[in-house]
């Protein structure tokens, strides 16, 4: 009886299982065909450069590396003749970055996006070190839309802030976002090699 | 003849191994087939998350979240941020409490989609598998929709989540809930009377509900034991009061029950998101707080109820930017400490473990941290 009853469950399963025969498969065959990643999708960071100008929107505020949890982001920020800061140097590390967007939500100049692209993989790792010119090469096929330009005619004095990103940082930041305190300014004003030490630290860790 | 003598001996199941869903390490005691002794070696999977919180800043421990227990990372980003905001008394929007609770649970969903999907597998059957990860996939297309990521997604934020749901969000989830409702049967049908299964999992791993309650076990094991015991009722926590939900329990204790009680759990969180996005209300999903962000000083322990038991996280601050001591609690480090307990001189094969195992749903980011 036992055995029977046994046989006939076996039997059923397989008809449960035999539903799903014939049906379309929900699988794809990758390098061929390729997925449509979502909009929001989180994939390797680059830097937007301005429509018009096809200048990169940074302004070399920081912010994004201090808000990097991973101290992915490595930036030089010198002050040039006019005490202006300018962006010498600006670094991705695609091995320390862990795709947060914290970097993203940071910004607000609309200057770091995260693409959709996920294919980066290299034959060595130091070419996973992006640096500024990689970053806005990859940035420019990148659609955005930019919130900082409509902020723009609020400050007459500075129509091409754009073009000189250290002169609009005190009056952009304060009229974009109110959450820019003075405290984060401060922080701003600091030495960069004072604020990047922490950071730095637990990026030796990881390393280990 | 006389020369023949038989002894114990061990027999070091992983650290890489399968069934153990990490990297766990168990150290067994062989009696011929039957197993003695079991005895779990913990620490393959170590990243020092507690330490790395207290070099962050409140924000920034929120990513470090999502690998504490990557299968529920959502849970994960709720611990932390619920902690904050106790300690912070930042106050969530409404419409950001709803995103939280509909996110929440379907992550438990997925998670014991993943169970019932990997322990099939663990006991020999594969379709199950493939079936428990199609509708998860359900789930985490949502999700990648929503946040940008599949499985750390790094949504909630300290007062709110990082953004709203996309426009046909609401829509997605209901089709979506439908399939996996429609598919229940479907699962349900190819396990439950099968003779293979009910013999693997019947009778296997009976755990005690005083036994089990000693030992600090929470979540789907202790219920099937017959303790009702589920945080979302006992402490509730976010807004989980106002909705209309059954704590599923089992009295039989053992594999077959723990499998029962997963299963009913997902109907249970299917009755709740469609609950949420029918009272899904419009309005902000964001309180904006400090870009410097410093909590009070003080010390708060915070606990919620996650696929696989009580995950608590006790953050003391000192009025800094970066908390000044965190500690992680989750269910499964309590289920593996019990592990040994179940097995026992029970006189229960290799095979069995695997099943107890599974079934214990522990994984092991969970365990090490």
């Amino acid at each position: 009886m036992g055995v029977l009853k046994s046989f006939v469950e076996l039997i059923r399963g397989l008809g449960i299982a035999g539903k799903h025969l014939g049906r379309h498969a929900i699988t794809i065959q990758y390098p061929e065909e390729k997925w449509t990643m979502p909009e929001k999708s989180r994939g390797i960071v680059v830097l937007l450069s301005d429509k018009e100008t096809g200048e990169l929107n940074c302004t070399a505020c920081q912010l994004c590396m201090r808000a990097c949890p991973t101290a992915a982001i490595d930036i030089d920020a010198p002050r040039g003749e006019d005490k202006k800061r300018y962006l010498a140097r600006f670094e991705v590390d695609h091995m320390l970055c862990c795709f947060c967007g914290l970097c993203v939500e940071a910004c607000n100049f609309c200057a770091i996006e995260m693409s959709t692209e996920y294919e980066f993989s290299t034959l060595n790792k130091s070419d996973l070190i992006w640096d500024k010119d990689k970053l806005q090469e990859m940035g420019r096929n990148v659609d955005y839309v930019d919130t900082r330009k409509k902020k723009e005619p609020k400050t007459p004095p500075e129509a091409d802030a754009a073009t000189k990103p250290a002169e609009a940082k005190p009056d952009v930041a304060p009229a974009s976002t109110g959450d820019v305190n003075p405290e984060t300014k401060a922080a701003e004003a600091k030495d960069a090699t004072s604020t990047d030490t922490p950071s730095g630290d637990t990026g030796k860790e990881e390393d280990k | 003849m006389g020369d023949l003598r038989t002894e114990e001996f061990v027999v070091n199941m992983g650290p890489v191994h399968p069934s153990t869903h990490g990297v766990c390490r168990l150290m067994l005691t062989m009696n011929g087939e039957q197993i003695v002794d079991a005895e779990p070696v913990i620490g393959y999977l170590h990243r020092a998350i507690e330490k790395i919180c207290e070099n962050r800043t409140y924000p920034q421990c929120i990513p470090m979240m999502d690998r504490f227990e990557y299968v529920t990372a959502m849970s994960t980003n709720e611990l932390f941020c619920l902690a904050t905001e106790r300690l912070a008394e930042v106050e969530v929007p409404e419409r950001a409490e709803y995103i939280r609770v509909i996110m929440l649970e379907l992550n438990r969903i997925a998670s014991h989609l993943i169970f019932y999907g990997t322990t099939a597998m663990d006991c020999g059957a594969l379709t199950p598998f493939l079936w428990g990860l199609r509708e998860r996939e359900l789930i985490i297309d949502l999700f990648e929709e929503t946040c940008g990521q599949r499985l750390t997604y790094n949504y909630f934020r300290i007062g709110g989540v990082a953004n709203d749901l996309p426009i046909d969000f609401v829509p997605k989830c209901r089709s979506a809930l439908d399939v996996i409702e429609g598919k229940m049967s479907d699962y349900t049908g190819i396990l439950n009377n099968n003779p293979i299964w009910l013999a693997r999992l019947k009778g296997i791993g009976t755990a005690e509900a005083d036994h089990a309650l000693a030992w600090g076990v929470t979540g789907p094991v202790l219920r099937a034991c017959g303790v009702a015991h589920d945080l979302r009722k006992d402490d509730p926590y976010s807004i989980y009061d106002r909705f209309d939900f059954e704590v599923p329990i089992a009295q039989e204790g053992d594999c077959y029950a723990r499998y029962l009680v997963r299963l009913e759990e997902i109907r249970q969180s299917i009755k709740i998101v469609r609950q949420a996005l029918d009272g899904l209300p419009e309005g902000e999903t964001r309180t904006k707080i400090k870009a410097n962000f410093k909590p009070p000083a003080g010390e708060i322990y915070t606990r919620i109820e996650n696929s696989r038991g009580e995950m608590g996280i006790y953050i003391q601050s000192n009025g800094d930017k970066k908390p000044l001591r965190v500690k992680l609690r989750g269910g499964s480090y309590n289920q593996l400490q019990f592990l040994p307990e179940i097995v026992r001189g029970k006189g229960y094969l290799i095979a069995d473990l695997v099943a107890i195992f599974a079934t214990f749903d522990v994984i092991l980011p969970e365990v090490d941290r």
